[in-house]
Formats: C-alpha cells, structure tokens, sequence
C-alpha cells in the first residue's frame, strides 16, 4: 500500500449508500487523476465547490459532507482491520487485480479487504461455481478440476458456500493448490473461517477478500452480488450446476452478457437443472474433467448472446 | 475563539481565572486542529489543555489513559464541573460500559475515557464506528516509545490509530517525563505538522539529597531513625517484592506504621492499600515501581528510596510523587553502587533467548492460539510469553486477533523474519541509563538542575536546597543497640507464605518460610542437600525452622504433621519432617502419597504446565475430615503443589492445611 493514511477516505467514498459503484468510481478518478487533488484537499472542499468542481447535487455533497463527519470513525475502523491483519486495497494500488478492472470495467470494487498472501490477485485463476445443494456428480466435477486447475497452477476463487464453493475450496488445498475465498459478508464477521483455514492463510496459499464493509453480516444481496466478483477475478469459469434462478444462475448470465466465456458439465440426460439452459444460452459444454465437448457447442455466439439480452429484458 | 473569549468560557465552567501561556499555546494550536506532543510536569494542567476544549467542540473526545484510577479522578472532577465525562473500563460491569457507549453514539457525552487496550474490543469498535468524534488524546504518551521507561504495547497501536486519522482532526499527546530521543520519538509518530512543547521541571520544594551507604544495615539503621522524624506520609521504594516485605517488617518493628505494596499482591487488596495511603492510614507505604502511576495525592512528605532505579527518568518519575501541593518534601536516595546489581540483572533478563522467541513464532506458524495456550504448547513463563508476543507485535510478525471473547495471535502472511539484533541496541541504552543515574548519584552539582538538564530541561539555576547546594552530605553511624536490633531482625524474620485467597480451598492458610531462598546463605545449603549428596538438612536449618513456627504458625493446634512426597526417591523431607515433629511435640503421618509419577515442578516453566503434572497426583491414606496438619516441604515456589494439596484436603473435610517451608524463593520478584 503506497498511501495507508488516505485508507480513511477509501473507506469513506467506497461505502457511501446509495451511490452506486460506477459512479464512486468516476468521483474517484476524477478527483486523482483529472483534478490532481488529494483525498484530503477533497474532503476540505465546501458543499457548493463539490457542485462546481465535481457537478455533484445537493444531496450528493449533504452525503459527502456526512462521510467527512465520519473519517475519524473510519480511522478507528482502519486501525483495527490493521492491526487484525487485514489490508486494505484501493483500486489504484499496485497489488489490486488488473484482471478484475478488465472483466468488470468501471464497476470495479472502490476497495478490497482481505488477509494472506495478496500475490494471489494477480495470478493466473479459474472459478469453480455451483449450487449449494449439489448432486454427486456435480461434486465429482468440482473435485476433478479443482485438481486439475491446481495442476495447472491456476488460482481456484471460489465462494465458500456450502456445496460446490466449499468442495472446490477444499479440494484445491488437498491438491497443494492456492485459492482466494470471495466472501458474502464483511471480513470481520468471518472469523469461525479465518480459524478453519488459518494454516493456509498462514502459508500463503489462501486470500480471503471481501468488498463489503468490514462489518457487513451475510445477507442474500450480498451473496448474489459477491458472484459478480468471483467471475470478475477469473480468467476462467466452470459452472459445475446451476439451478434455473439464484446466484449461480444470475452470475453465469452477467457474465455471458459480458462476454466471458462460461464453462459449463454438460448435465446427463436425467439431471433437472439450469446447466442445459445456460448452454443453450451460449455456455461452453464440458465434459467431466473440463474438456470442451465441440459437439454440443451452438454455431454463432452472436445470437446466443441475443437470448441472453432477451433474458435479461424479460 | 481568541484567548479573552476562552478565558471568559474558563471561569464560567472551569472556574479558573486564566490560562497559563504555554496552556493557551497548546488550546490554541488544537482550536486549528493540529497535532501536539505537549511535555509537562505532573500537576502543571496539562488535562486543562484537552478539556477545554473537548468542551468548545461538538462531539466526544476519546482520551487514551492507561490507569483506571486515573480516569476516575478525571471523571469525577468534571461531572462535579457539570461536564458530561465517562470512562470505559474493565471494572465497570458490561451494562455499564454498554449504557456508557449508548450515551456516547447519541453525542450525549464530551468527554470519554478508555485504555488503549479497549481499541482491541470489537465492541468498543462497533461503538467507536457511530460516536461523533471530536478530537483524540493520547495521555501518558511515553508509554508509546521502546525507549521510554514505562512502554506498553498496546500503545503501539494509538499511534497507528493517529496516523490513519483523517488529518483535520486534533490530536494531543501529553507526558510528564520524555527524554529527548523519546519526545522525538512520538513527535515524528503524531506526523507531519505536529508541534511540540516543552515546560519546566523544576520542582521548588523539594530538599533532595543522595545518602551515601556502605551496607544494607547503614540502610536499615538510616530508614528508622529517618522515618520517625517526618511529618506526615511518603513512601519507601525498594527494588524487589522480598525487600518490601524485609524493609516492611524491619518499621513495624521500630513502631513505624508501613505497609507492602507490589504486583504480587492480588487487586483487592492492592485496592485497599491505596485506598489506605489517600486516607494517610500508614505512616509509610513500601512499594516497588508498582505504586504510583497516576496517583493523585498532593501531600506526600517523602520519597526515600533503597535501591536506586533503572533511569533518571524512573526517578524523576517516582519522586514527582512527592509533596504535590508544594509543600516541602524529602527526597533520599540512599546509594550503593552494589546496588547496580540488581539493574544489570533486570536488563539482562529483559528478554528471553532467541530460541524461545522461535518457539512461539513455530507454535503460531501452526495454530493461532492465546497466551495460555501458547504457554502450554511452549512451556515459557508467562512473562517471557508476553514479552515475546510484545516484541513480535511490534515486528509486525503477528496480529492480536479478537476470536469470540478470546484473545488470540495470529501469524501474519508474509511476515518480515523475527530482528533479535535491534535489542541490543535497547540493552546498550539500558546500560548507558544506568550509569547516568549512578553519574547523578556520585555528581557533586545540584541535584535538581543534574536531573532537569538531562531531562533536556536546559537549566543555568541551581535549586539551593539540595544536598550539594547546602553542603549538607550526610554519614550513616550504626550505634551498638541498633546493631543489636538489626541483628535481632535478621535472626526472626521469616516470610510469609500467601496463600488464602476467595477462590482457593477454604482450608488452606498463610504460611511461613524460615527465610528467603536467595536472601541468604540457606539457599545453597538447601541446594546442596537437595541435588549435590549434601547429606540431611542441618540442625541449623531445622532450628531456624522451628523458630519460624514459634513465630508465625504457633497460634492453632495442628493435629499432625504432614510432608510433601518426593518426585523421585529420597527421604530429605520426610527426615526433616520428622526431626519437627519430634521438636515440635505433633505427631507425624506418612499418610501424604502421589498415586502417580510425576515430574519435578522445576521443569516447567509456568503455573499452567504445573498444575497440570500435579492434578489429581496426591492422595492420602488416614482420617483427615475436621482436622488439622502442619504441612512441611523444603523450597516454596509458585505454590502450585501446595495448593494441589490444600485442594485434596478440602475434598476430605479437613479443617486446616498450613504449610511451613525452609525457605521462599524471590525469583520473579520484580515489579
């Protein structure tokens, strides 16, 4: 970290409600790099400089004016993510994943939190995703290519929910593999985790990363946009099973809409889930251990890419 | 607000008349919101400088102190002023801190105290994350600096706190007592554009003198006349727990009313004893360093010390609880160069070696455990364990990490390789501290200007008052009665053995040692005996012993004499046990067994691993319900076997268990 003292107002701008994402973003580049200010000339402006300079509203600078109020408390905050051994990384900063700006552009998280080895970020990676409620089969494929991935020294990034998050988290670390954890919840309220997998941490072959606030508790939201993130630090994804609806579903839509290349297990004839849709929506078929299956590949990505947008307009 | 404004809003609330100037200097700078390290002597108003203007500001100020007794005082004096103050603090119960906090996040208090080891509660950070926060103070802040005399780990992490604060926000660091390299220290820690002051440290009515002796009975002999003479209280500081008893002891015997103060004792009573001192219960309180931090008791008449401390600083510290209120007070130091002795082994065995520190950072690489964990899984002593994990703090080579209601440490990713070279650097300064103080000690300039220039408090004056401004040097003459009395002293002085306590058996009581392990030549008699073939103990040593039951353990009946069984096989103590019983005229039983192997007790390096080779290891065969035993063993050290014993007995009922040894150990007596 190049600037730890400007880590109060990283927290400050990347945590205020109801400014979405994007537009944090743009403030935040405007400010370094357009105005060349500081963090600190910028929180020393009035509310009417933050309308002439920034062409922030009212309510925009009454906001910016409260997140002033509340650096200090930021500063306790900062303190103790610190001295628990959590850092704290701006999207400026050297260590945040360049992978990550380039898959989801200007919604990128303001910040990072997290603990263990950081050099994770910017390896080669791969993420195993799937339903909590997962078949055999399923759990059979996630283990396969946690193994082969790791044989393949890719970093596995994975969820930690229970089912195919957990089996691929699990099965990298019996492989002697590296893998980053993306949390559904703020990395103060992960603490039963941090003990279970402690001597990974400790080793450096496990990151644990949120972008929610450090207190953040788990809730639905939070996981369904914590999916995004997952896909956003892979170079390749592999969707083990998909219900019809639900966090794996709506990720592997956002990023085919984006125009990632989704790697689904073609499902035997039997199963009764959303893998088969998700191919025929222009995911890529797998077979058991990863092998892109030509035959069932649909011909023109273009219009596959048309049913997605029909999806997402429905 | 300009200083006629503040002054007027001073004498409304405060009800003072007028700033001092370097008070207004300080008040002055926070109203701009800078960064201040304000070094003043105790008693001066450097409190005034936050207070006033944590009044002016919205929101709460958060005042760092490191003593409960402290924040106290300040909290009392200014609800009495109508100013809405609080503190958090671990003798209050959770409801109270909880309602405290509540209070605080609706902006309804000015002024809140708390530890720095309340910034590691994750209640207090969930608290902190809504409280209006108008300004930080850091009280004490040489505790901050290694190079400090009284550093305190949890420091470390205000002065993180200050530097990850938005830079708008005031932040004052106050002290009493900074050399130069430590006010440098926490000057380049409150950051850039920090300011820093200075004051006086003269103090005007103090007769200080250095008192020349030859041998521990000039000290003796010295103290009691001395001591008679004063008006009113002071306190006598000696180096260790065991001379604070010996010193203790050798008053009451002159009919002076003195009382022990140290660590060992437990919180209530230490509670009770300064408690005692404010109400001026005892003529004169004996103490190691472990007295006096943020007491506020103006009328103090003197300060004698036996031993001289570790630091100039130290001692500018300790006397700088004299006389308060201005009035004229006695400072002594009553010298011996032997006395480096002690000092030299303090610094010496400061820090544990290299191999033990390794021993935690490879216990932590595999689990992240607590302090009595790691103890268990490293068999260190608990002050070699935090010791350790202070040090790796500071590298930055763990992290203190709240896991439920548990403190645990964590090895952290990446972690530079453990620096055991930066310490001797410490221990070089530790031994050029020293010296200093001897240079004082042996100095023939004036005594205050000596302690105020190296305190950096560059001084042309001299204080007139002194020993060396007086030529008023003293010597020490031991009169025959006095020998005689000092002789008599030292032949019946026998330490006592604590071992009652609210939680312990109820059977078991305070006993006594016939000396003190390495307080005289008994140690190595006993050593001699015990691992080198020296044959049984002597009838010199039974006599002493027989002696110190007469005096300390002869008040009840005892219904037999027990001993506690050997670890290996010999018969020293059982012999010894029955050469008392005979003299003693109470019958023995052999009834006492282990009913398992056990270890010797000296392997183990600390209480937890002691326990655990003792539980459950004793039984005893013979009619123990409603009886009572005189319980002999040679050397009392942690006292963990003794109560193992006392535990046993109170699950058969009996009525007594008082244990009576050959000699007390002093090891771990600092502090």
């Amino acid at each position: 970290m190049k600037s730890e003292k400007d880590i109060v107002y990283w927290i400050a701008l990347a945590h205020l409600s109801g400014w979405n994402t994007q537009f944090i973003n743009q403030i935040i580049h405007s400010i370094l790099f357009e105005k060349k200010m500081s963090f600190e000339e910028f929180f020393a402006l009035k509310p009417e400089e933050y309308c002439r300079l920034f062409g922030l509203s009212d309510v925009h600078s009454a906001e910016l004016e409260q997140a002033k109020a509340e650096l200090p408390n930021n500063g306790f905050l900062a303190e103790y993510l610190h001295a628990q051994g959590f850092a704290v990384i701006p999207f400026t900063d050297d260590s945040y994943p360049v992978l990550l700006k380039k898959n989801i552009e200007k919604s990128h998280p303001v910040v990072l939190y997290v603990k263990g080895n950081t050099q994770l970020l910017n390896e080669k990676s791969a993420a195993i995703i799937g339903s909590r409620n997962a078949l055999n089969i399923s759990l059979e494929f996630t283990a396969r290519m946690a193994k082969r991935l790791t044989e393949e020294h890719k970093v596995i990034v994975s969820g930690f929910a229970r089912g195919v998050d957990r089996k691929a988290l699990d099965e990298a670390i019996a492989a002697g593999g590296q893998s980053i954890i993306v949390l559904p919840q703020g990395v103060l309220t992960f603490s039963s985790g941090m003990k279970k997998y402690y001597r990974h941490i400790v080793s450096g072959d496990l990151l644990v990363l949120s972008t929610f606030h450090p207190r953040a508790a788990w809730s639905i939201p939070l996981a369904m946009a914590r999916n995004r993130y997952i896909f956003g630090l892979a170079e390749e994804i592999y969707v083990s099973q998909s219900g019809e609806s639900g966090g794996t579903w709506a990720g592997v839509l956002d990023g085919l809409r984006r125009g990632r290349q989704v790697f689904v297990r073609a499902p035997d004839a039997v199963e009764s889930n959303g893998n088969n849709l998700l191919l025929q929506k222009g995911a890529v078929p797998v077979d058991m251990d990863g092998n892109v299956l030509e035959s069932l590949k649909k011909d023109s990505a273009e219009e596959l890419r048309k049913s997605v947008q029909y999806e997402l307009f429905d | 607000m300009n200083r006629q404004e503040a002054e007027q809003k001073l004498k409304e609330i405060f009800k003072h008349e007028r700033f001092y100037d370097k008070q207004w200097e300080v008040i002055d700078y926070v109203f701009q919101g800078k960064r201040f390290l304000f070094i003043q002597r105790t008693g001066y108003g450097k409190s005034l400088c936050f207070q006033f203007p944590a009044v002016c500001f919205e929101g709460t100020c958060v005042v760092f102190s490191p003593l409960i007794a402290l924040m106290r005082n300040q909290v009392n004096y200014l609800v009495s002023l109508g100013i809405s103050a609080a503190c958090i603090n671990s003798n209050q119960s959770k409801d109270e801190n909880t309602a405290i906090l509540q209070r605080a996040m609706n902006g309804f208090i000015k002024i809140l105290y708390i530890t720095p080891e309340r910034q590691e509660n994750s209640e207090w950070i969930d608290a902190v994350l809504k409280i209006p926060i108008s300004m930080v103070v850091i009280d004490e802040a040489h505790c901050i600096s290694v190079w400090g005399h009284d550093f305190r780990p949890a420091y470390r992490r205000l002065f993180e706190l200050v530097r990850l604060l938005p830079a708008h926000i005031p932040v004052l660091a106050t002290t009493a007592t900074a050399t130069s390299r430590v006010a440098k220290d926490i000057y380049m820690q409150l950051g850039s554009g920090a300011k820093y002051v200075r004051g006086l440290l003269e103090r005007k009515n103090f007769h200080i003198r250095v008192l020349h002796v030859a041998s521990e009975d000039e000290k003796l002999a010295w103290l009691a006349d001395f001591i008679k003479k004063q008006n009113g209280t002071g306190i006598l500081y000696s180096g260790t727990r065991a001379e604070t008893e010996i010193y203790a002891r050798w008053l009451q015997m002159n009919e002076i009313s003195a009382i022990v103060y140290h660590a060992g004792i437990d919180a209530e009573n230490r509670e009770e004893i300064e408690l005692g001192l404010m109400q001026n219960r005892w003529k004169c309180i004996v103490s190691t360093c472990a007295l006096g931090m943020g007491m506020d008791k103006p009328d103090l008449r003197f300060i004698v010390h036996t031993q001289f401390p570790a630091s100039l600083v130290h001692y500018y510290q300790e006397i700088g609880r004299g006389g308060r209120n201005g009035k004229p007070s006695q400072i002594v130091l009553l010298y011996s160069p032997d006395d480096n002795k002690l000092i030299i082994n303090f610094i010496e065995t400061a820090r544990p070696p290299l191999l033990s520190y390794n021993k935690v950072i490879d216990a932590l690489k595999q689990e992240a455990l607590g302090e009595r964990d790691l103890m268990l899984s490293t068999n260190l002593w608990q002050t070699q364990v935090r010791t350790i994990i202070a040090d790796l703090l500071d590298q930055k080579i763990i992290v203190a990490v709240i896991s439920g209601k548990q403190k645990i440490y964590e090895y952290l990713y990446g972690a530079p390789e453990f620096d055991f070279t930066c310490f001797e650097e410490i221990r070089q300064m530790k031994y050029m501290e020293m010296m200093d103080m001897m240079k004082y000690a042996e100095s023939q300039s004036c005594r205050m200007q000596y302690i105020c220039n190296y305190l950096d408090d560059q001084t042309e004056s001299i204080c007139g008052r002194c020993d060396i401004c007086t030529g008023t040097s003293e010597k020490v003459y031991i009169t025959e009665k006095v020998q005689t009395a000092i002789d008599e002293f030292r032949n019946s002085f026998f330490p006592d053995l604590r071992l009652e306590s609210k939680r312990g058996p109820a059977c078991l009581m305070n006993g006594a040692a016939a000396a003190f392990y390495g307080f005289s030549q008994i140690g190595s008699v006993i050593h001699k005996c015990k691992y080198e073939n020296g044959g049984e103990f002597s009838p010199y040593l039974i006599e002493l012993t027989v002696r110190a039951f007469n005096k300390k353990l002869s008040d009840i009946h005892y219904d037999n004499i027990i001993f506690v069984p050997p670890t290996e096989s010999g018969k020293l103590v059982e012999n010894f046990a029955v050469a008392l019983s005979k003299k003693l005229k109470i019958p023995i039983s052999r009834g006492l067994k282990k009913d398992r192997a056990t270890h010797p007790q000296k392997v183990f390096q600390n209480v937890y691993l002691k326990k655990n080779n003792l539980l459950d290891a004793f039984i005893f065969e013979g009619e123990a319900a409603g009886r009572s035993f005189l319980l002999i063993d040679d050397i009392f050290d942690s006292g963990v076997t003794i109560r193992e014993i006392g535990r046993l007995f109170q699950s058969l009922n009996a009525k007594t268990v008082r244990p009576l040894v050959i000699a007390k150990t002093i090891g771990g007596d600092l502090g």
